[in-house]
Parts: structure tokens; sequence; C-alpha cells
């Protein structure tokens, strides 16, 4: 009995003395872009999810990218945002790499820049909505259109074909007009609001930005074509409705796709979309389009498409 | 002007400062709202442009001519906008409005910005058309690392703002300011006149108060006023003035009483002298009769034979006599000069003359001292009395020659001060007077070196009669002399024209009468026994017939007797009151004819020589030198046969 004790006892010392080491050598490694609201928002979900699968919260190393970071010994580095994303897929360390956070096509330049492709090291997590689903929050919330205005730029150029193509796929007829930079966009956006019912807003900086988003939705607004978007500042700022992902969902997202890493699966071979998403809608732009919208149905009726609880 | 000068300077006093106050407080008003007028204008001409700017972003964004235009028609609409310019990010103007007064336009890409009185009576104004920032803070945007594309100039809107209005307020508020100013100046004007009258009021009456005392008016006084600023100084002026008059009233009583008291002093000064000089005259008069007496003795002692040891003696009395009555003429003098009694009588006369009768007179007792007389000859004319300068002249020769033991008298004259004025000098080579007997000797009875009082040098008479009557003659006296080098005393006449005939001298040859007293029927009319006597007895040693009556009574009782007397000689005062003119004439009036007489008297009474001349009479002064008395016999001898 005494001797089971004394086993019990050594057996706990050595636990105690093993502790150290398991702290010194994380198993993920957190690099945010900075320490704002969104990233400490994704952080913690991030964490969360990876406690309640059951790894210590000690083994997540969350740094900054202005703080010195040691990866050595982890599993997985995840890079929250495109400049930490930028950082480590620059780096060159053997730790597989997941971005997460950032906008597909801030990827797609960083793979670019860096001669890499999308493997089982390298991965991302896109903070994009796939066209599809946005499409389809267009069906749900705007019934009767059937023209698909996009005004696109030098950095959404390159997906036109696909999104012609998912329009088409359902039932919808697309509204292109394209500026190149530099020109004025006034020209192009007549154009389509013309011809189109919505305007479906891409994540292009060169087109949609903080200078030009004030103009782009009162000349909607004018035409009276409503604008569907990719983030919630947009509804803010005046857009009809948006789909989009919160940095919580996202966090959540890559601490699954973390797990799995550390369960021994690779990361995915091509860019993940988010699976989760919310809602939202400007009730006073819709009362002025006469329009009534309710956002947390819409949110479900899009789940239930996507059949996702 | 002086009391104008008084309130000139209290107005300017009390006017400057409030002038100064209203200018400043006017320019300063002025400075101040016109810079805020000018910040106001400033402000609304950027809050306009502002919101035409904030306006203009979507028109300039959709290039909405019409949507600019109802902009600039709406900025338009402020009464101070003249022109209003909108253009697009290239350049081009959008949009017009009213007539741009300017000539060349801001750059495009400046930023905001205003240009002061660019053009005449307006300001430029511009501001770029930017697109209004939404923030949107999402990862999208934060993942294009801030770098935004697009460009966020939109375009430029100009307005040109019009100063006129501006302008307008600036004049109606300088107007403002300046009737403010106006009304301001003028109250301080009316307020210092006020304040100023309360003050200067005050000091003129005190000025006028102090220029009443100052002109003598001792009794002048303010009256103290109740709300008098000055009322102290009233006050004290009013004691001062009080004061004054007291001490001066004081003053006035003491200086009355100093008068009186030297008055006293005076008067009894005055009247010791005329006391000194009547007790002299009285003196000399009643020395007079004895002397006269003793002279006739004596002149009749020595017709007498005797001894030449008699003889001897009887000139020594002569030579006494002559001394003493020598005294006496200088005491005559002297007491006649103290009573004012010597009457000047100033005329033209030729000086050669004078000096002929002085050498004359000097001439024997020069020669018996053996000394050189010289009188220089002389045609000058001086104006003077010539019995009197003939006595001064007299006697400073008198005195040269008594003080000279050898050597030179010399009398001469000369003309001085152009011509105008005549320097008699009388120069001696005698013994000299020093420096400080020089102001001395001109006192009575004062004589150099002769405290023994030697009857041989005289009695100290002469310079002192010479130095009064050249003072009442007028003619200046002057001694200079050293010891053992001589004296020279200078008189200074006025010079006088020549004339034709020479005055009459004192000394006249008087035509002597020849012939003798024998038989001469003298009445001798003496109240002095002594006197009648020795009159009587030397008349009858020069062979005259004498008779001699006491008084009035006995000569007309001796009247009747023979054939009545040649000549009468009578004594002027006689006993009981009577004198001798009265008693001539009434022997003339008993006699019925007149009868030759002359007056002999002590007295050296002035009106007495002015009597005996009214009468016709020759006034001879005892005591009479017998060779005078004489002498006058024969010649009213002479002039009664």
């Amino acid at each position: 009995m005494a001797l089971t004790l004394l086993r019990c006892l050594f057996a706990s010392w050595l636990l105690l003395a093993a502790l150290p080491e398991v702290c010194a050598e994380p198993q993920v490694v957190l690099v945010s872009s900075e320490r704002g609201y969104s990233y400490s928002e994704a952080v913690e979900a991030f964490k969360r999810e990876l406690e309640r699968a059951g790894v210590n919260r000690q083994n997540i190393l969350d740094r900054s990218l202005d703080e010195p970071i040691d990866t050595t010994g982890a599993s997985l580095i995840v890079a929250l945002g495109a400049r930490a994303a930028e950082q480590r897929a620059a780096h060159g360390s053997k730790v597989p790499l997941l971005c997460a956070l950032l906008p597909r096509a801030s990827f797609e330049r960083i793979l670019q820049k860096n001669g890499k492709r999308t493997s089982s090291t390298l991965s991302a997590l896109y903070l994009d909505q796939p066209i599809g689903r946005q499409l389809d929050l267009i069906r749900l919330g705007l019934p009767k259109a059937r023209f698909i205005g996009l005004l696109t730029g030098p950095g959404s150029q390159a997906e036109l074909g696909d999104f012609r193509s998912a329009i088409a796929a359902r039932g919808f007829q697309a509204v292109v007009a394209h500026v190149e930079a530099g020109e004025p966009l006034f020209p192009g956006l007549k154009t389509v609001l013309d011809d189109a019912d919505v305007l479906l807003a891409l994540p292009d900086p060169q087109i949609y930005n903080s200078n030009s988003i004030q103009s782009l939705l009162l000349a909607s607004f004018r035409a009276k074509v409503p604008m569907v978007a990719f983030s919630s500042a947009y509804v803010r700022a005046g857009a009809l409705l948006a789909v989009y992902s919160t940095p919580a969902q996202i966090g959540r997202q890559a601490a699954v796709m973390a797990l799995g890493v550390l369960g021994g699966r690779p990361l995915p071979a091509s860019g993940q979309y988010p699976t989760d998403f919310s809602v939202s809608a400007n009730e006073h732009v819709a009362r002025s389009l006469d329009l009534d919208l309710d956002a947390p149905a819409l949110n479900d009726r899009l789940r239930a498409l996507e059949r996702r609880p | 002007m002086k009391y104008f000068d008084i309130r000139a300077r209290m107005l300017v006093a009390a006017l400057v400062p409030v002038t100064l106050v209203a200018l400043l407080m006017a320019v300063a008003f002025l400075v101040v709202r016109s810079s805020d007028y000018s910040a106001a204008h400033s402000q609304r001409a950027r809050a306009l442009i502002l919101q035409v700017a904030a306006a203009s972003e979507y028109g300039l964004f959709s290039a909405n001519i019409s949507n600019l235009h109802g902009i600039a028609k709406g900025a338009m609409r402020d009464a101070d906008v003249r022109s209003v310019l909108i253009r697009d990010v290239s350049g081009v103007t959008m949009v017009t409005g009213g007539s741009p007064g300017y000539k060349r336009l801001p750059r495009l890409d400046d930023l905001e910005g205003a240009s002061f009185g660019a053009v005449l009576g307006a300001d430029l104004f511009w501001q770029p058309v930017m697109a209004v920032p939404v923030p949107l803070d999402d990862a999208f945007e934060a993942s294009q690392g801030g770098a935004l594309p697009g460009p966020a100039l939109l375009g430029q809107v100009v307005i040109e703002f019009s100063r006129e209005r501006l302008a307008q307020q600036e004049f109606r508020m300088m107007a403002v300011g300046l009737a403010v100013s106006l009304v301001g100046l003028l109250l301080g004007c009316v307020l210092a006149v006020q304040l100023g009258r309360g003050v200067v009021q005050p000091i003129l009456r005190v000025s006028k108060m102090v220029e009443r005392i100052g002109g003598g008016d001792l009794t002048a006084r303010n009256q103290i006023l109740p709300h008098d600023p000055l009322r102290k100084l009233q006050a004290d002026l009013n004691c001062m003035a009080e004061g004054l008059q007291l001490g001066r009233e004081d003053l006035e009583i003491r200086i009355r009483a100093a008068t009186a008291e030297l008055q006293q002093k005076k008067d009894e000064a005055e009247a010791a002298t005329l006391a000194k000089s009547r007790f002299l005259a009285a003196a000399s008069h009643d020395l007079r009769q004895p002397t006269h007496a003793l002279g006739m003795f004596v002149a009749r002692l020595a017709q007498l034979p005797g001894p030449p040891e008699s003889c001897q003696l009887v000139e020594n009395l002569e030579a006494a006599i002559q001394a003493m009555q020598d005294l006496l003429d200088g005491l005559l003098d002297v007491s006649r000069l103290d009573a004012g009694a010597v009457p000047v009588n100033l005329k033209a006369m030729p000086l050669n003359h004078l000096f002929d009768t002085l050498r004359e007179a000097v001439m024997a007792s020069a020669s018996e001292k053996r000394l050189r007389l010289r009188v220089r000859a002389t045609s000058l004319w001086v104006t003077s009395d010539p019995v009197l300068l003939h006595r001064i002249l007299l006697n400073l020769l008198g005195n040269a020659i008594r003080y000279t033991s050898q050597g030179t008298v010399l009398l001469s004259c000369r003309l001085s001060e152009g011509g105008k004025r005549v320097r008699i000098e009388v120069w001696d080579s005698g013994v000299g007077i020093a420096p400080e007997h020089q102001q001395d000797v001109f006192r009575e009875f004062y004589q150099v070196g002769n405290s023994g009082r030697d009857r041989t040098q005289g009695m100290g008479l002469g310079l002192n009669i010479v130095e009064r009557t050249a003072r009442l003659l007028g003619h200046p006296l002057a001694l200079r002399s050293n010891p053992g080098c001589g004296s020279r005393f200078t008189l200074e006449l006025p010079v006088a024209q020549a004339q034709a005939e020479p005055p009459d001298g004192p000394h006249t040859a008087e035509p002597v009468a020849q012939g003798g007293l024998d038989g001469l029927r003298v009445l001798v009319i003496e109240d002095d026994a002594m006197v009648a006597q020795g009159l009587a007895g030397l008349l009858e040693s020069w062979g005259c017939e004498v008779a001699v009556a006491r008084g009035k009574a006995e000569a007309l009782a001796l009247l009747p007797l023979g054939r009545g007397p040649d000549v009468i000689i009578s004594d002027y005062r006689l006993g009981r009151g009577e004198n001798g003119i009265d008693v001539i004439a009434a022997l003339h009036q008993a006699a019925g004819r007149p009868i030759a007489a002359c007056l002999m008297s002590g007295d050296t009474d002035q009106t007495l020589i002015v009597l005996a001349r009214e009468a016709g009479l020759t006034l001879l002064h005892k005591p009479v030198r017998p060779a005078k008395l004489r002498s006058l016999l024969r010649h009213l001898a002479a002039s009664q046969g």
C-alpha cells in the first residue's frame, strides 16, 4: 500500500517535472496582424474551441506581429490577417501555416509573391463568402431580382468567369461593367445601375473602399438599385443586405482545422470559404426601397438552404 | 489775458485726457469691431464654401450638371456671393454662376484657401471637393495595408465673395463710432468746462484779491463761500490781508510817533541853534558897545602927544582892538549865516574887476611877509553875488598869505567843462594841509596845529565862512593840498555872457571927500554914556563941535539952539523904546530941512540894514573904525555942503 502510494507520488513528481517542458513547446502558435477587436474576438473563439477539444490553453502561443515569435516545436502556425499571413509565408518555416481572416484575393497575392501554392502545409480560410451564398441570399431577400449588376476592377477581373457561371446557374442574368485603375467609377456604375435590379458588391478594394463607398451607395440609392455587400460595415454604411462571417465564426472554423492538423491530418490542399456566416440588413434602406426584410429570418433560411443548424 | 491763460490751461488739462480716451476708445472699438466683422465675413464665406463643396461631392462624382447647377444657384442666393465656379478633378468647369471678376483660377490641387482682395472689392475662396471617407473598419480593407486606390479629390469649388456689404457695415460702424466719440467728447467738454469753472473762478477771485493787496488795498477781503474748493486759501488770504493791514497801521502809528519825535528833536536842535545864534548876536552886540567906545578912546589917545613908551602902548592897544574887531566881524558873519540872514544877489559880473580889488586889498599884507602875489588877468564873466564872492576870495587869499612864509600866492581862473563853468583857483606855497585835516579845516574855530589858539593865526572862522557862503551861492569848493607842498582851493562858478557895463563893485572907490572936519557941528544921539563920551571926545579931537543927546526929547530940545547940526550920528537902539531912524526923522521934521545923518548899531539884524536903506541912511556897525567914521563924516559934510 505504502509502496503504491510512493509510486503515485513519484509519478506525480515526474508529471510535475515534465510540465514546464509541455509549456515551453506549444502545439499551436497564433500570429495576429494586430491587437484589434476583430483579432481578439477571433483569437478568443479559436482558443475556446481548442480548449473545448481538450487542448491546454497554455499550449496555444498567442502573439502579434510586433512581438518576438518562437515557433520551436509547434505543430501549426495560424496567421490571422493579411499582414501576419504575408510575414509567416515569407518566413519559410517548415511548420504548417494556416492563414485566416483575410480575403481570398490577398491570399492569392501572397502565394504569387512568394512563389508558393496551396498545400498541406500552407492553406487558408478566406474571409470572403462564396458567390453562391450571396446569390442565394439575393434570391431569398429580393425574390424579384433578375439582373445581377457587377462592377469589376483589376482585383476581381480574374474571378469574373466564375461569377458569371454561378449567376447563370441560379437563373440570374449578369450586368457587368469593368473599371480600370484610375478611371472614374461613375460611367461604369451608371451602365450597371441602368440595367441591374441589384448591385452585388465584390471585395475588390480598387472599386469598393472607404472613399468610394459613399458615392457608390448614393448613386445606387438614387437609381433605386439596392446593394448587396460582403461585410456588416457596408450595411451600416447604407448597403441593403450583407452575408459575412464574423471573426468569432472564422476563429472557430480555424480551430476546427487546427484540431485536424493536431490530430495528424494535413491541411486542406485548397483555400476554404467560411462555413459559418451571418446575415444583416439595413432596415432604413429597406424601408426607403419599400422592402420588408428580416435579417434573422433570412439568416435562418440561408442556413437551412445550406443545411446548417 | 492772464485769466484767459488759466482758463485755457484748465480747459486743456481737462480736455486732453478726455479727448485721448475718447479717441483711443473709438479707435479700439473700430478696430475690434472691424476685425470681428471681417472674421465673421470670412467665417460665413468659409462655411458657405464648405457647404457647397460638401454638397457638390455627389454631383462631381456623378458629373451631374443639373445637380451642381442647383447647388451653385443656391450659393448665389447669398447676397455677398458674386460668383460660383465648380470644376471637376480634370479641371473642366462644370458650372459657373454669376460673373467672375478674377482673371486666374487657383491651382486645382491647392488645399482650401482664400485670397483677400484678389479682385476689386471681393475675396476669393476656393475649396477642394473630396470624397468623404466612410470608415468601414473591416478585414477586407485592412488587408490592403491602408493603401486605398482611387482619387479622393473630386473637384474644386471657387467662390467670389463681395466685400461690399462688409464695407458698408464698416462704414456704418465707423459713423456710429465717430458719433459716439463726438458725443463723448462733447459731454467731456461740457463737464470739463463746468469743473474748470469750479476751480478757475475761485483762483480768479484769489488772483484779484492778491492783485488788490499788491496794489496796496489792504482792506480787500474775499467772501468765503461754503462750496469753494479754495476755501482754506481764501480764509488764509483774508487772515493775511488783515494781518498786513494791522501791521501797516501799527507801522504808520510808529512812523508818525517817530516822525513827531524827530520833529521835536529837530525843533529843539533848531531852537538850540537859534538860541546860540541869539546869544552870539546878543553877546556880540553887547561886546560891540564897549569895544566901540574903546576904539574911540584909543583913537583919541593916539592923537595925544606923549612919551614914546606911551606911543608904543597905544599902538599895541590899537592892534588888540583891531583883532577884537575882526573877531566880532567874523562872529557877525557866522551869526548871519546861521540865521539865514545873508541875502544872495546873483548877477553877471566881470572877474577882472574883482581880481583887481582883491589884489589891492591883500597887496599890503603880502609884501609885509615878502611874498610874491600874482593875480592873473582875465576877461571872463561869471554869475555870482559880487559881495559874497569877494568875501570868499578875500578870506581864501588872507588865509593863503597867513599860512605861507615864503614863495608865491596865486589867484587865477580858467574855463572848464567845455566852457560852461569857470574855476577860480587860489594857490599858495605854504605849509599845506594833511589829508586827515582837509575836512576839518572847514569847521568853526578849527585850526590845524593851533591848539594854543595863537591870536596871530586868526580865529578859525574864515574857512568855515568861506565854505558856508560857497554853499549858499551854489559854488562847489574843493581843496587839494599836501603838507609842505602848499594848498590849492578851487571854486567853481557858472560862466556868464560878457556885458557892456561893469556892475558896481562893493568896493568901488568912494570919492574921497577932501577937506577937514573943523567946525562941523555934529549931533550925537547915544543912550550909552560911555560910548557917547568916547565918540564925542574923538569928534572933538578932530575939530568938530559936538552936541550929545541921550534920546529924542533931548535931541529935539537941542535943535533950536544955534544953527542946528550939520550931521547927525545916531545909535539905532535908544532907551525907552526909541530908535535912531524915528529920532532922525523927527529931527528932520522939526528942523524943516534934511540933515545929513548916519546910523550906528551893534545889531547885526538884517531887518535893520533894510530899514536903514529904506530911510536913506548909512549904517555903521559897531565897533566903528575911527578912520572909517572920519571918512564918512567927510563924505557927509561934503554932500551937505
